[in-house]
């Protein structure tokens, strides 16, 4: 029989609604295999993966990378399965395949903040500085899914510290500066943030964080200490004083204020420039301040001639004649040469001679806050 | 496109009268309504890719279940697992061919362009149950071959059945395998543009307006229909490409240039192996699909699994830079002696996914060796992996043009065209040079079968009319001229056929012997006005000999005019003149081995 030969109206619909029953019925027998084998394929995907977070866990990233493979090749669309293989191959020092994952992830969202700063963390492990700030900003000013503004935070901060290991303090103060007018009303926040103000060099705003930090929780140790260091950076030596003084009040037990309020105590005992002072305990202050490098320099061996300060330790013995009460009343512009050549001796001797007692470190500390001054 | 078969419709010859514009609106109306197989073809051509897709969806499922089954579901078997998986199908793959599916050996694709050039498109719907289920097992067991060409047979004989059942013509028939064909191949590959060009260049051999219509349709339906059932998403995620400096261009020769060893190699080893295992006893062919499994085994125990199945997972692996460019290197060679063991062994199954594997692990080895010498250079691992499989595709299976749409429409990124334009030409000319018969030509003839290829084709030198023309005759008659002005102008030559020129510039052809009769006759008028001028159709030099052909066993005389001005004679031809430039001696065909 030839169909097609036969010639009445109905011989074309009818044959499509015969292949129209056909498709429905094929699709449909298709369609229960297919949903059977997806859920099996699915099952096999969930079951690799907790093995994989199970590696991980314990520490065996290589083993947990071949078991998110595995996962990602039950499921290819699930970008979970994709982040944490990233995560995998990152922590299995596979650097450039984490990339590569983590890339293919970005090009469908572009703007999500988590890829972005795994990117950019791999960026910085190899070194490209450049790629990881781009993504890095990416990361501050992306999409986060939950806790936006926490993760945006973390994320700058992050990005703080990356310019801080690369020694562009700059780039990390503006970061910082933007960073401060976001910050939670949270002591530890503000105190974290002065710390970097301090890393970066600008005593003074650390000094607003910290106080921000005190305003919040008066009795927040840390935020305590640091204002007493940043008042001793910025030369604002009886604040510095107060606020150690305070800690060490609250906890007898820390150390670096204890040392650091000793230094501030030599500072307010060595200060030549203290104002207010008369001249004869100016010159005792310089008189004082002379023998402390004395020591330091004979401690530091510089009566070798081998020693990096042998050169300062002859100049002392030079100006020791000179260094007396009664010189110095009758040349007092000779009190201003000990003063140059003690800050400018312990200035050298830092790097050279081991860790500074609190003299030490009050002469140092007297003599950049006069640098300050006189800029 | 032939006229419909039958536009008459019964009632409207005879029965009651009817107003005229009512009947000829009814008539029009019955005429579109009637059975128009053309017309019909096209809905056809939907239908049997929705069928493909759905085939191919069954068997890409069945090919998983079995690979869960046989080798476990981690990505790299267990060890005994790789062992005897591949070994235990090769015996029951042989048992099935040598008793159920005798044939269902092969890859698929030759036996679809033998069915189509040898018993008119007809491909038994056994065969397509026995590719279905051997290549499933095959596959799914770990040999080293792809989906792609079963799934081409399989939309090729799903086609074929249903124009059986629906007696369709001789002429339907013959396209209908490759609609089906190229709807198989696009939802097995997930990418229609290059199953519709690789069907037209490797099945069909020749472009065809007519054809390439349903043949689109039928592969954007399956497409579609695979889609709908397994996601868009493609086998291998293509990493970001990025911008290709010119200085990788250099790079991308040195890949065009292995590809085109590697495509040589492959094809060698095919050529050496094949029929050897052929003329062996048939007690031995039976063992070499479990022989090759063992071998392949002895491969995935010695490290390196990637080579078993299709291998897609592993080159999504190379293109995401998992590997050393030892590694990867090592991969293309394992994976063409894999392929061609399974292959060669009579085991049912694809070239098309092994081609690509063994491509992606040359360009993934390539691209990671420039990046050691040469990092300040961006392109990724993948983007090499991806050129890569396009110079394999044109160096082995010798489609060329298939080989770089196919690069575009994977990555889907334009920025790769001239990588791939330098690679694949490379290799494609390296491969013809060292190979000048492609390899898939090479097994069908190892087969007994030759047939035709649109290699040949481009080939084969192409014989114009101005190779067989003459000058034009010293004269041309004027239609306005009288019989006697004429007569005495013919008196100087002794040629028997004339040329005469129109008012309306067209040509015309009188003889002798007919001037002769109206001389005779004492006619006074213009040879126009005697109506005895025949018009003849005209040539131009450009035009194919073919063309001339047809037309010279019509008249005894051809002219040749100028395409800029057709007023213009350049030449005549006749059978004779095309007879002898077909006689001259031209640049060879390959011989048939």
């Amino acid at each position: 029989m030839n169909l097609l030969q036969r010639d009445f109206i109905v011989r074309e619909p009818l044959l499509v609604s015969i292949l129209v029953l056909i498709t429905v019925v094929f699709s449909a027998l298709t369609h229960s295999y297919s949903q059977a084998y997806d859920r099996r394929r699915l099952g096999l995907g969930v079951e690799w993966y907790e093995r994989g977070n199970r590696e991980l866990a314990d520490k065996h990233p290589d083993v947990a990378v071949a078991d998110f493979r595995t996962a990602l090749f039950y499921d290819p669309q699930n970008r979970g399965y994709s982040m944490r293989l990233a995560e995998a191959l990152s922590q299995s020092n596979h650097v450039d395949q984490a990339l590569n994952y983590y890339s293919s992830l970005w090009q469908s969202q572009p703007i999500n903040g988590l890829i972005n700063l795994q990117i950019a963390r791999l960026y910085a492990r190899k070194g490209d500085s450049v790629a990881a700030e781009r993504y890095f900003n990416g990361a501050v000013f992306g999409d986060w899914p939950e806790n936006s503004v926490e993760n945006r935070r973390a994320a700058s901060l992050e990005l703080i510290h990356f310019y801080l290991d690369r020694g562009d303090t700059g780039h990390a103060e503006s970061q910082l500066i933007l960073l401060s007018g976001n910050l939670p009303e949270d002591p530890e926040w503000h105190t974290r943030v002065a710390e970097l103000y301090l890393r970066v060099g600008d005593a003074q705003r650390a000094l607003i964080q910290y106080r921000e930090a005190l305003r919040l929780n008066p009795g927040y140790l840390p935020a305590i200490h640091g204002a007493g260091e940043a008042a001793l950076r910025m030369g604002n030596f009886h604040d510095a004083e107060s606020y150690l003084a305070r800690a060490v009040r609250l906890d007898s037990a820390d150390l670096s204020s204890k040392q650091l309020l000793d230094v501030v105590q030599a500072v307010t005992a060595l200060n030549p420039y203290e104002r207010g002072i008369p001249e004869a305990e100016k010159i005792r202050r310089t008189l004082r301040a002379f023998d402390v490098i004395g020591t330091r320099l004979t401690s530091c061996g510089g009566e070798s001639p081998a020693s990096p300060m042998a050169g300062y330790y002859t100049k002392w013995k030079d100006l020791k004649a000179a260094a007396n009460a009664r010189f110095l009343t009758q040349h007092p512009e000779e009190i201003e040469t000990l003063l140059d050549f003690t800050a400018s001796a312990e200035k050298s001797a830092q790097p050279h001679c081991g860790g500074p007692t609190p003299e030490d470190s009050a002469l140092l500390a007297i003599a950049q806050q006069q640098e300050t001054q006189e800029r | 496109m032939s006229a419909p078969d039958v536009t008459t419709q019964p009632g409207t010859t005879t029965g009651p009268p009817v107003h005229p514009s009512w009947g000829s609106f009814a008539s029009r109306l019955t005429a579109q309504l009637a059975f128009n197989e053309d017309r019909f073809f096209l809905i056809l051509a939907v239908f049997i890719g929705i069928f493909a897709g759905l085939a191919v969806v069954c068997f890409r499922i069945t090919m998983e279940w079995t690979r869960l089954y046989m080798l476990g579901s981690a990505l790299t078997p267990s060890l005994w697992r790789a062992f005897l998986a591949p070994a235990a199908a090769g015996l029951v793959i042989s048992t099935l061919l040598f008793t159920v599916f005798k044939g269902s050996a092969g890859s698929g694709l030759n036996q679809t362009k033998a069915a189509l050039y040898i018993s008119n498109g007809y491909i038994p719907l056994r065969t397509v149950i026995g590719k279905f289920i051997l290549a499933t097992l095959a596959i799914g067991s770990g040999h080293s071959l792809g989906p792609e060409d079963p799934s081409l047979q399989i939309g090729a004989g799903l086609a074929s059945a249903i124009g059986t059942r629906l007696n369709l013509s001789r002429k339907k028939m013959r396209i209908l395998a490759p609609v089906g064909a190229a709807a198989g191949l696009a939802a097995a590959f997930n990418a229609p543009i290059s199953a519709v060009l690789f069907v037209i260049e490797e099945v069909i051999g020749h472009w065809s307006a007519g054809i390439l219509a349903t043949v689109v349709l039928a592969a954007v339906s399956s497409v579609v229909t695979m889609r709908l059932f397994l996601g868009s998403e493609p086998f291998f995620r293509i990493p970001p490409v990025g911008v290709i400096r010119w200085q990788e261009l250099l790079a991308y020769s040195v890949l065009g240039v292995l590809g085109g060893i590697a495509s040589v190699v492959f094809a060698g080893a095919l050529e050496w192996l094949r029929p050897k295992i052929k003329q062996s006893p048939q007690f031995m062919q039976f063992l070499y699909p479990a022989i090759a499994g063992l071998l392949l085994g002895l491969i995935a125990l010695s490290g390196f699994p990637q080579v078993m199945g299709a291998g897609y997972d592993f080159i999504d692996q190379a293109m995401h830079n998992q590997y050393t460019w030892e590694v990867l290197g090592m991969l293309a060679g394992l994976k063409i002696l894999a392929t061609t063991l399974s292959f060669a062994s009579g085991t049912p199954g694809g070239m098309f996914a092994p081609t690509l594997f063994i491509g992606a692990m040359l360009g993934g080895a390539v691209g990671t060796v420039e990046h050691i010498f040469f990092p300040h250079l961006t392109g990724s691992v993948g983007t090499y992996c991806l050129v890569g499989m396009g110079v394999l595709f044109a160096g082995f299976l010798r489609a060329p043009i298939t080989s770089v749409f196919m690069a575009l429409e994977v990555s889907g990124d334009y920025t790769i065209i001239i990588a791939v334009l330098v690679a694949n030409m490379l290799s494609y000319l390296i491969s013809r040079r060292l190979r000048p018969i492609p390899a898939l030509e090479l097994i069908t003839r190892q087969d007994g079968l030759y047939l035709p290829a649109l290699e040949e084709e481009r080939e084969q030198e192409i014989l114009t009319v101005e190779d067989a023309m003459r000058p034009r005759p010293a004269i041309i008659l004027d239609s306005q001229r009288t019989v006697s002005e004429t007569w005495d102008i013919v008196q100087a030559t002794t040629e028997e056929v004339f040329l005469v020129r129109r008012p309306s510039n067209s040509i015309a052809l009188l003889s002798r012997a007919e001037l002769q009769k109206l001389v005779d006759a004492g006619d006074a008028r213009t040879l126009e006005d005697t109506q005895t001028l025949s018009i003849v159709p005209y040539l131009h030099p450009d035009e194919d000999l073919q063309v001339a052909l047809r037309q010279a066993t019509n008249f005894p005389v051809v002219p040749v005019l100028s395409r800029a001005n057709v007023s213009r004679i350049l030449g005549v031809i006749d059978i004779s003149d095309i007879m002898k430039a077909y006689r001259k001696p031209h640049s060879p065909n390959p011989a048939p081995a």
